[in-house]
């Protein structure tokens, strides 16, 4: 990270020049992103007429708020966010709670099966989601429980935190080794068990790390796809994606591309935004620079 | 040492049980239901009728599953090639000590936070649009015929028409990931090359590239999870009929399973159960193989 | 570093973890963690929403989305229904996606669902074993007598000789043109064999417009009419479900398309058409003039067509030596059933009957610019004028795309190959082995 206090250095414009390529190359990306974005964001203030007829952003006829009005309004938007922000919110919480004790356990205790649970884990990640949705829909379903609104979301929970529990467990796995094994010498010469030292000393020691690990499991929860497709059963439990996609093709049904994009930009939003604060963290997480705290 | 016996067993139980609930006990029975004829996926076991392998022969014996087996090879071979090749590009050029650093790699990045299903649309409905679209846009502008023409979305196009937008939106965290191993290499090495008088060039060929060997094997890894789990992308871009350019083996299952497109049709939810084992063969091929090219280096995150 | 960033948004998680972790003070820390998932997260959950599912409505599974005309003419007569009869009803607009993958897991689980709508023959023929038979409901409440005898008839037809669903929402399967270019390029009559059809195209492009569009989610009816035409509608379904490829008429299809792409009859971008681009950017937009689809399209394009769009409609054209002429299409409703399994069965088909008839009939048709069911709303919409002769002049009904979607596994594959047929990049030979190599 130290490399970046760099940024102030004085001009060398031949250093500059040799990396001009890499400048142009990632501009380019950069830039066809931004237009990207922008069309759809100018398309959602637009009519479909003037979609089509490519003269999106000179508004003749004014600027089409109504757009996200009609979006939002049609279809529950509000609920769709509540219901992904409660899943979201919780599954975090759960998930530390169950994955960060055992990474613990497991990066530093050597036992039997440790290495088994371990690369169990590592190839449940590669397991397609729709090869275990079936027969747990099979089991959920025969409990009649899809009715009641409250055990739904439950069971939605408890699937978007079990399908997390390898990818959690491994990345805090990785980061609890990373971290000294002095602190816990010392805490056992002061008598502390260990149990108890791991919650007062090194689950508060690995916060950057689970502050990572929470924001991609966040995110992935949040636009999770197949599995709220086929147990959210009503209205009323809807996530974000499945709700956009519903959005999309009533917009399509009739024709709307207007309120599609509108639609599009609305479930966009939240993301973008909550991105442009925590990008740092993100790509930290990414790049295991959470590891070095 | 006792103590720690408790603790241990304490600690890994729930992430455990939820581990068999939610992993090893559905693929027990997924690969169980493989073997049998089962219409509705609710149906209880006394339904089931037995047929042995005959799932696995309808499958082998349909062109469409073949199409889509071959589809999802595609995306990963090919997509593969190009994801890594630009994040590889992007990652060097990032790391070889440009301005705006984080802007840039925050902007490339930011695909990936974004609902699969935003991005799609936004593709299929506007950047790849005959009549409207941003490529057609751009065409004209630079006077570039081939590209203003080209049509993106017929059936012979199609297919490549998906690659790039998953590939536009996957590219971001491949970078991160060869970006961060990058630059967790020494710097020794770069200035003792640098003083032997090695180009740029050769450093990435000679130091930078062994060194990555680590985190090519996470990208992989990582690349094969989410090609064999491809699934929204090409529903997005078939909506109503699958075409056979963008189905893949998780869209047959899904067919099979709660019935396909406008038509009716039977449905069997063996056959989709049997796609999953075939699928999930194949991920466990990739990792062995993977296992066996990058043999010593631990997965690095 | 460590504690700058903990961003608003994680707070709550994390102090929730922190705090789960530092109340235990080591005791039994795993208790927490070990408590089943569900019953905490059931504790939880319980703070933020109402609670489900209320027991004793009517729960409606509808197969239109929120924001379409008809679910919100269907939502304005529920209210009005509620009101009327104090029966609450639950109603999930599910959409055509949700309902078609939904349904019917959701049945299976036992979900509590009384009514529900989808295609004719989608409830009849997918759904068949979860419907209830009506037959006694309607008799009671006298249904027939102001009910589509047709329809009616069609319903049980499909239902196996005895009522199990009741129709609304008509809708007719032919092609639907846009009048001002017809007139424009002098076409005076709608063609009714394919050589008029061949001369109208001829017509319309010597007009500069483009005579036929469609999108990827219709284009495989272009080859199930034309083929159900030459040979009727269960023989095509035969070669397509048989892999018969070898069938002569699939040659003759195929030539004849063949011809109309070599003419330049076909939009320029057909190929590229993913439904709704060719309906909306298209023919809505007047630069293509017929388009073959249902009822519902003048509905599905209106916001971008506008008020004054002239519709024209006419039924798929006769074949020389075809067995079936224009008399003979896809026609019929969708459907309303009840669960087999509904404890309501008495309500579930008051709520229907209200829907399909009278007011709220008239309302639908009215914002959804869709045919009454209810044949003492003899009133059509305006867009629809064109389409009522051609409705009642249908006597032989095929099903969905006139059998040409009948095997999933070739649907696919029927429709990549005959849209690069009418694009021009495949030939009639080249399709028919195109076909018949993927059959092996």
């Amino acid at each position: 990270m130290a490399k970046e206090k760099r940024v102030r250095e004085r001009v060398n414009w031949r250093r500059e020049l040799r990396l001009a390529p890499g400048y142009i190359i990632l501009s380019l990306w950069v830039l066809f992103t931004f237009i990207l974005l922008g069309w759809v964001i100018g398309a959602s203030f637009s009519t479909s007429r003037e979609i089509f007829s490519g003269t999106v952003f000179q508004f003749e006829s004014g600027f089409h708020l109504e757009n996200y009005a009609k979006a939002w309004s049609a279809s529950n938007v509000s609920v769709f966010f509540t219901n992904s922000l409660v899943y979201a919110s919780i599954s975090c919480a759960f998930l530390v709670l169950i994955c960060a004790p055992a990474a613990y356990v497991l990066s530093r205790f050597t036992f039997l099966g440790n290495k088994l649970i371990q690369n169990g884990f590592v190839a449940a990640m590669g397991v397609p989601a729709t090869m275990i949705v079936l027969p747990l829909f099979g089991l959920v379903a025969g409990w009649n429980i899809l009715n009641v609104s409250l055990a739904n979301r439950a069971v939605l929970i408890f699937l978007y935190v079990g399908i997390n529990v390898p990818y959690t467990t491994i990345f805090l796995l990785t980061f609890f080794s990373n971290l000294s094994r002095s602190f816990e010498e010392a805490a056992a010469i002061d008598g502390c068990p260990p149990m108890k030292t791991f919650w007062k000393i090194m689950l508060p020691m690995a916060q950057p790390g689970i502050i990572t690990v929470t924001i991609f499991n966040f995110i992935n929860v949040w636009n999770e796809y197949f599995m709220s497709l086929i147990f959210a059963n009503s209205d009323r439990v809807k996530s974000v994606a499945i709700g956009l996609y519903g959005m999309i093709n009533s917009m399509r049904y009739t024709g709307d591309y207007a309120g599609m994009f509108a639609a599009v930009v609305i479930v966009f939003l939240p993301t973008f935004i909550l991105y442009v604060f925590l990008s740092e963290k993100i790509i930290a997480g990414v790049t295991g620079g959470g590891v070095k705290g | 040492m006792k103590k720690n016996k408790t603790m241990i067993v304490v600690f890994l139980a729930p992430a455990v049980i939820m581990f068999c609930i939610i992993f090893l006990y559905p693929i027990f029975r997924t690969i169980a239901m493989s073997f049998f004829k089962i219409e509705g996926v609710t149906d209880a076991v006394s339904k089931w009728q037995f047929s042995g392998l005959a799932n696995y022969i309808k499958l082998f014996n349909t062109e469409l599953f073949r199409i889509s087996m071959w589809n999802i090879f595609r995306i990963w071979l090919f997509g593969g090639i190009i994801v890594m090749g630009l994040a590889l590009l992007f990652a060097a050029i990032l790391t070889s000590g440009i301005r705006f650093k984080s802007a840039f790699r925050a902007i490339i990045y930011m695909p990936n936070v974004v609902s699969a299903v935003a991005l799609a649309t936004m593709w299929l409905q506007y950047v790849f649009s005959p009549k409207f679209g941003l490529f057609k846009s751009i065409g004209e502008l630079l006077h570039w015929e081939g590209l203003a023409k080209f049509q993106w979305l017929d059936p012979s196009h199609l297919f490549f028409a998906l690659l790039v937008a998953y590939c536009f939106g996957m590219v971001g965290y491949h970078m991160l990931i060869f970006a961060s191993g990058i630059e967790r290499i020494s710097t020794d090495y770069f200035e003792a090359a640098t003083l032997d008088g090695a180009s740029k060039v050769q450093q990435f060929r000679y130091i930078t590239l062994p060194l990555l060997k680590g985190v090519t094997k996470t990208n992989i890894t990582m690349w094969s999870i989410s090609s064999a789990g491809f699934f929204l992308w090409s529903q997005l871009f078939s909506m109503v009929v699958s075409n056979t350019q963008t189905i893949t083996p998780v869209v047959y299952m899904y067919q099979n399973i709660f019935g396909a497109g406008n038509s009716m049709t039977e449905r069997n939810a063996g056959i989709g159960a049997a796609v999953g084992v075939l699928l999930s063969v194949c991920v466990v091929l990739i990792f062995v193989v993977c296992n066996k090219v990058f043999k010593d280096d631990d997965i690095e995150f | 570093m460590k504690k700058k960033m903990l961003s608003a948004l994680l707070c709550a998680t994390m102090v929730a973890a922190t705090l789960a972790g530092c109340g235990s003070s080591g005791n039994q820390p795993a208790a927490d963690s070990g408590t089943e998932a569900p019953a905490a997260d059931a504790a939880e959950g319980g703070t933020e929403a109402p609670a489900g599912a209320t027991g004793d409505g009517l729960v409606y599974w509808s197969m239109w989305d929120a924001a379409e005309p008809q679910a919100q003419a269907i939502k304005q007569s529920i209210e009005a229904f509620t009101a009327e009869t104090g029966i609450a009803v639950d109603v999930q607009f599910k959409g055509r996606t949700g309902i078609r993958e939904g349904l019917q897991p959701a049945l299976d689980a036992g979900t509590n669902i009384d009514v529900f709508d989808e295609d004719i023959d989608r409830v009849n023929t997918t759904w068949g074993s979860y419907l209830m038979d009506l037959e006694e409901l309607a008799k009671a409440n006298d249904y027939e007598a102001t009910a589509n005898a047709g329809l009616i008839a069609a319903c049980r037809e499909v239902g196996g000789g005895t009522l199990k669903s009741i129709p609304y929402q008509p809708n007719v399967f032919a092609y639907f043109y846009n009048e001002e270019i017809f007139k424009e390029a002098g076409v005076e009559k709608v063609p009714e064999t394919w050589d008029e059809f061949l001369d109208t195209c001829q017509k319309i492009k010597d007009a500069n417009y483009t005579p036929i569009t469609n999108d990827n989610a219709y284009i495989a009816s272009l080859f199930g009419y034309h083929m159900s035409r030459l040979i009727g509608e269960p023989a095509t379904e035969e070669v397509v479900k048989n892999g018969d490829w070898d069938n002569e008429a699939v040659l003759k299809t195929a030539q004849a398309y063949e011809e109309l792409a070599s003419k330049g009859y076909f939009s320029e971008t057909i190929e590229s058409n993913q439904w709704p681009a060719g309906q909306n950017t298209e023919l809505a937009m007047g630069t293509a003039a017929m388009y073959l689809n249902g009822s519902w399209l003048p509905n599905e394009v209106k916001d971008i067509a506008g008020e004054d769009f002239k519709w024209g409609c006419f039924s798929y054209p006769a074949v020389e030596g075809g067995v079936d002429g224009t008399e003979a299409s896809n026609y019929g409703a969708q459907v309303f059933a009840i669960n087999a399994k509904s404890t309501k069965a008495e309500q579930a088909f008051q709520l229907i009957t209200y829907l399909t008839k009278g007011e709220a009939d008239a309302l639908l048709s009215e914002m959804s610019v869709g045919i009454p069911a209810d044949t003492s709303n003899t009133e059509w919409p305006t867009l629809l004028t064109n389409v009522k002769p051609v409705m009642d002049s249908m006597t032989t009904r095929y099903p969905w795309a006139a059998g040409a979607e009948a095997n999933a596994d070739m649907t696919p594959i029927i429709v990549e190959n005959f849209t690069k047929l009418c694009g021009g990049s495949l030939d009639a030979q080249g399709f028919v082995d195109a076909l018949k190599a993927a059959g092996n």
